[in-house]
């Protein structure tokens, strides 16, 4: 199998192959993967692909599974329109 | 072949008979659903499994969670954009329209707009 | 600006342990608004069905009907269709919590988060084709939404999840194809592997001699499982209410041009590795990806809790004692955002809930017979900045005003009895009442005949032991 034939991130369509290459160049976190490659910053938040970002960041060494999330979850969690934003507040 | 609705179930009993069906149309496209189904399982009722297309890559998307957490299922619904298509339930008259591949400010896959903004970077 | 509230206790999630504990909340007075983003209450109780040991239907649709009916009888606000954005810990009055939603602003004094599970997918090429979902997907749409998904399918992915949500699907009458396994790379671990597949199958088979559970039909009983033991992962692999569960056989790739066309498979070995020349195309239009459950804590992530890695319960879950509190003052949290378990168990976690949040409401707001609070009083909280009402002690308020450590939540326990004081309408205490709830809690996990991963037990106790 192809990894730059594996979407990981479906809504930033970041590939397998980017993300290991990325941990491959950088020996990064998960949050600076996510970063770098925008994979789990998609309009979807991250609900989809964080534990595959995770299971890969903890396959090449670098996740600590602790008291913290290592992506951290960002307000709202949900989208919301501007004009709706401005509205609530 | 429309898959159809399942009409009879061997536990869950026959569904709700009902006359009332609402009209809304897809893409301007008549379709129509039975009360207090989702828009997307209308959709899929017709056979209609693309909702959208990815807006960078321009791929077909459908479906995935059906719960409202994967985004993927998002079409505009009477000029409102962003709404998830299996939260929403049909109301009548409702325009619902599939979102497409938006213009690429550089290139036109998010590997030519990542090439082009590493270039810049060195 | 008022700075109302909109009710004493918020609930986020309408499903099972959402709706037991506001309707036990509400029971004591309390004015409890549930809301939910889905078009109906129940969550994910909603899309199950199976048999239960005695033979009897576990109709999800008619659980949940009856949890929300509870509830609503109760006085609970359930608001279906809302989605949260955020929370925050309200400011400028006494304490509360906001919660931000596309329907406006709530304002609670306690909340309770009961957000369920997501669903965490293996990802598999062309998995982003139309007709590609989630297992769980396939579920809601059958079970609850009554439209076929498709006219054939495969299922990629064998766990027990899958093989019972398989048996609703062929139940409804939707034919699938085959159940495959997901192709071998760094993120589908052991769920490409033959003999690793199976070891976790059996690993139910020695739950006998009674049959484990019954899911609308013969399924994962000992005698199929002891057949594929002996069969030697038969490459035709061994029917469930007529389709193949293929052990031997990886998903490749899924085709088609604009939708799921076809699923690319091929054969493999024991150890997952594959065997040349065995490839073929399946024939399909709707896949369903059957990867597993992680609890969805991001709004816990946002209020700032703490959490636990445990992997024996889905992933990260937020710190909580066994009454379901959180180490952050009126955070609580129940059901599958405390850990994976099954809808049995969410219920009565609930219930331990729904209590938990009626005693340290009547700590801080003081109690009245319910008929009085729902009447005058509830209006006085609720509009009122001055909340501390006829309280026990000083002390303990302050330690639920305080506390921030499980430690200080320790001296709320010892402090003066509260049992003559808070007795509910039936006339039992709450803290008896509470007692009985958290033994059904652990009543409910030792009869569930699921335990998606084994070790809850042990990793339970560990948890609430050390929040002691």
């Amino acid at each position: 199998m192809d990894d730059r034939d594996l979407i990981v991130c479906r809504c930033e369509e970041v590939t397998l192959a980017r993300l290991a290459e990325t941990f491959a160049s950088h020996g990064c976190s998960s949050r600076e993967a996510k970063l770098r490659t925008r994979a789990g910053m998609g309009i979807c938040g991250g609900r989809t692909c964080r534990p595959l970002i995770e299971q890969l960041t903890a396959l090449h060494g670098g996740l600590e599974q602790d008291a913290t999330l290592p992506l951290k979850v960002q307000q709202p969690v949900r989208p919301v329109t501007f004009g709706n934003w401005g509205a609530s507040s | 072949m429309k898959p159809g609705r399942i009409r009879e179930h061997p536990i869950l009993g026959p569904l709700a008979a009902s006359s009332a069906e609402i009209a809304f149309t897809f893409d301007g496209v008549s379709c129509s659903a039975l009360p207090g189904e989702s828009i997307a399982a209308a959709l899929l009722a017709e056979g209609v499994r693309r909702l959208r297309d990815h807006e960078a890559s321009g791929t077909p998307r459908g479906i995935y969670c059906n719960i409202g957490h994967c985004m993927e299922c998002r079409v505009t619904v009477n000029d409102t954009i962003g709404v998830r298509a299996c939260l929403t339930p049909v109301a009548e008259g409702m325009d619902v329209r599939s979102g497409r591949r938006l213009p690429a400010p550089f290139g036109h896959s998010p590997d030519e707009d990542q090439g082009r903004l590493e270039r810049t970077e060195r | 600006m008022s700075e109302r509230f909109s009710a004493d206790i918020l609930v986020v999630g309408a499903g099972p342990a959402g709706l037991c504990a506001a309707a036990e909340a509400a029971q004591y007075g309390w004015k409890v608004t549930v809301l939910d983003e889905y078009m109906r209450p129940g969550g994910r109780l909603l899309g199950q069905l199976h048999q239960e040991r005695g033979g009897n239907w576990w109709n999800g649709i008619q659980e949940a009907k009856r949890l929300a009916d509870s509830a609503t009888r109760a006085g609970v606000e359930v608001r279906t269709g809302v989605s949260v954005t955020g929370l925050e810990q309200a400011s400028g009055v006494a304490e509360g919590w906001d919660v931000w939603t596309d329907s406006g602003r709530f304002r609670g004094r306690q909340l309770l988060l009961a957000t369920g599970a997501a669903e965490s997918a293996i990802p598999v090429p062309g998995w982003t084709l139309p007709g590609v979902m989630s297992i769980g997907a396939a579920q809601v749409m059958t079970n609850v939404q009554r439209v076929r998904v498709g006219n054939r399918g495969v299922v990629i992915g064998m766990s027990v999840l899958a093989m019972a949500i398989l048996s609703e699907l062929r139940l409804a009458g939707i034919e699938i194809a085959a159940v495959v396994l997901p192709p071998r790379h760094p993120l589908s671990g052991d769920a490409s592997i033959p003999s690793q597949v199976f070891a976790s199958l059996l690993r139910f088979a020695h739950l006998a001699p009674r049959p484990l559970f019954r899911m609308g039909a013969r399924l994962v009983q000992p005698s199929v499982l002891r057949k594929l033991a002996l069969a030697g992962y038969p490459k035709r692999g061994l029917k469930l209410m007529g389709t193949p569960l293929q052990l031997r056989r990886t998903a490749l790739e899924i085709i088609g041009d604009g939708g799921v066309e076809g699923v690319r498979v091929a054969d493999v070995q024991p150890n997952g590795s594959a065997i040349p020349g065995s490839e073929r195309v399946v024939e399909a239009d709707f896949v369903c990806i059957a990867g597993g459950l992680y609890p969805l804590v991001e709004l816990a992530a946002v209020a700032g809790c703490p959490f636990r890695y445990i992997p024996q319960l889905g992933g990260h879950v937020p710190e909580h004692d066994e009454r379901m509190r959180t180490p952050l003052p009126r955070l609580f949290v129940a059901g599958n955002i405390t850990g994976v378990e099954s809808a049995k168990v969410a219920i009565a976690q609930g219930r331990v809930a729904g209590l938990s949040m009626a005693m340290s409401m009547n700590e801080a707001y003081g109690s009245a017979s319910v008929e009085g609070r729902r009447d005058s009083r509830g209006a006085e909280l609720l509009d009122g900045e001055n909340a501390l009402r006829g309280t026990a002690s000083l002390e303990s308020t302050n330690v639920l005003r305080g506390a921030a450590s499980f430690e200080s939540e320790n001296a709320f326990r010892g402090a003066a009895p509260l049992n003559e004081k808070y007795a509910a309408r039936d006339g039992a205490p709450l803290e008896e009442k509470l007692q009985t709830a958290l033994e059904a809690v652990k009543q409910a996990r030792r009869e569930a005949l699921i335990q998606f991963q084994p070790g809850i037990v042990e990793v339970r106790q560990e948890m609430y032991a050390k929040s002691r």
